[in-house]
């Protein structure tokens, strides 16, 4: 009897602690991305597909984020800071350097961490206020090619849609 | 995990069975050549005992102080009334997460002895249920945000600091386990406890992920856990009853 008490308390000790088994899950829903839907200058209902777009944002001047033959597109923000900024290169790598153009898009908006999981941890929401974006041109000075800039959704909580429009 | 833990609980219980078992044959009486008459006595109180398994992570854990006192009390032959009343303080690092997580805690049912006990033996092997309710607060120490699209890099730990107050959850339990008696009114025992959340008041923006007393399963709705207990016994009064032997022929 008093063997079995002393195996049962070494039993007792040696239990493994449980276990982490679960990993965040593909298709929870983290932090979202901005979501721009490209329309035609012309007709500004009609979509309009991107050709060679590049993303750079300020200090991932090697980074470029591509996008070619789409009207939408997904655009990650900082969820360390509250803005961010891009160069919009249309055109981009083209050999003829003439039809390349950039333009400077900045994002201004507050930040709110939610609790996803235990797993998952937090995501962050985006808000945008006033004046939640700056369109500048970049050099060479040759214009925008982006005609304007609508916006659709001032809460950034997902990406089932469209944010912010533009029309080039 | 849980297979793990039923087999070590079929093992334990096989283990202690043979134990008393082996006890039941040095203090059976001698085959008599007449009729013989035993008295059995059977005594009831109550038990007051210590989680000796909490108490020890207290030391050895440093994430982890615990304390956990259980009792119980018997009213008839095979029925006892049983509860344990804890305090915990948990502090949980896990990869994008770290909270503490401090409250009490208490328990309250019934245990049914299976155990056919000889003579003067008061050993307890038994099935029961318990009522658990948990009142504590916790506190967000520092957490990651989750970036599927890494064009940012991964972000830095976010310090936090928030502290929510006042939560609590309830729960039911089925409970196993066993009590032996090793000297005079001293008693050890184990219990492995398999537990359902009732009802949960989360805090805003965060989860109870730990539950003082609950011994949640990463973040579902069921706990597992075990104790492992000394104990010791106050008697109140006590029945006998004449057992008659007969003659063997």
């Amino acid at each position: 009897m008093k063997k079995s008490i002393a195996l049962l308390l070494l039993l007792a000790f040696t239990l493994p602690g449980c276990e982490k088994d679960d990993i965040c899950d593909p298709s929870t829903a983290t932090t979202p991305r901005l979501i721009i839907d490209f329309y035609s200058k012309s007709n500004p209902t009609e979509l309009k597909n991107v050709t060679n777009l590049a993303l750079v944002a300020e200090g991932h001047e090697d980074e470029p984020i591509g996008f070619n033959g789409v009207s939408r597109i997904t655009v990650p923000l900082q969820s360390t800071a509250d803005i961010t900024q891009y160069k919009f290169i249309l055109n981009y790598g083209a050999e003829n350097t003439a039809i390349t153009n950039v333009d400077n898009l900045e994002f201004k908006y507050t930040r709110t961490d939610i609790f996803v999981s235990r797993a998952c941890g937090f995501k962050t929401l985006f808000i945008f206020g006033a004046n939640p974006y700056t369109l500048t041109d970049a050099e060479p000075a040759d214009g925008t090619w982006i005609q304007s800039v609508t916006l659709l959704q001032p809460l950034i909580l997902n990406e089932d849609d469209a944010h912010l429009k533009i029309t080039f | 995990m849980m297979h793990t833990s039923r087999l070590l609980f079929s093992l334990a219980l096989v283990l202690l069975f043979s134990g008393l078992q082996a006890q039941d044959k040095k203090t059976a009486p001698k085959p008599a050549t007449q009729d013989s008459v035993i008295v059995k006595t059977e005594r009831y109180g109550f038990r007051v005992g210590v989680d000796l398994f909490k108490l020890s992570r207290s030391f050895y854990e440093k994430d982890y102080k615990g304390l956990e006192l259980v009792g119980d009390y018997r009213f008839s032959k095979n029925y006892f009334l049983a509860g344990e009343l804890g305090n915990e303080n948990k502090t949980v690092n896990d990869e994008r997460l770290n909270f503490t997580t401090k409250g009490t805690y208490f328990r309250v049912g019934f245990d049914y002895n299976l155990y056919e006990n000889w003579l003067d033996m008061e050993n307890k092997v038994y099935v029961g249920m318990r009522y658990g309710v948990s009142t504590f607060s916790q506190t967000l120490n520092s957490y990651l945000v989750y970036n599927r699209n890494d064009y940012f890099g991964e972000t830095a730990t976010i310090l936090s600091g928030k502290k929510f107050n006042g939560l609590s959850a309830q729960w039911v339990e089925v409970v196993a386990g066993v009590n032996a008696k090793v000297f005079n009114n001293f008693y050890v025992g184990f219990s492995l406890r398999a537990s359902k959340l009732m009802s949960n008041k989360k805090p805003e923006n965060f989860d109870n992920l730990y539950i003082p007393g609950f011994h949640r399963t990463y973040d579902g709705d069921f706990g597992v856990g075990f104790n492992y207990t000394v104990s010791y016994f106050f008697p109140i009064y006590k029945t006998k009853k004449e057992i008659v032997v007969k003659k063997k022929k």
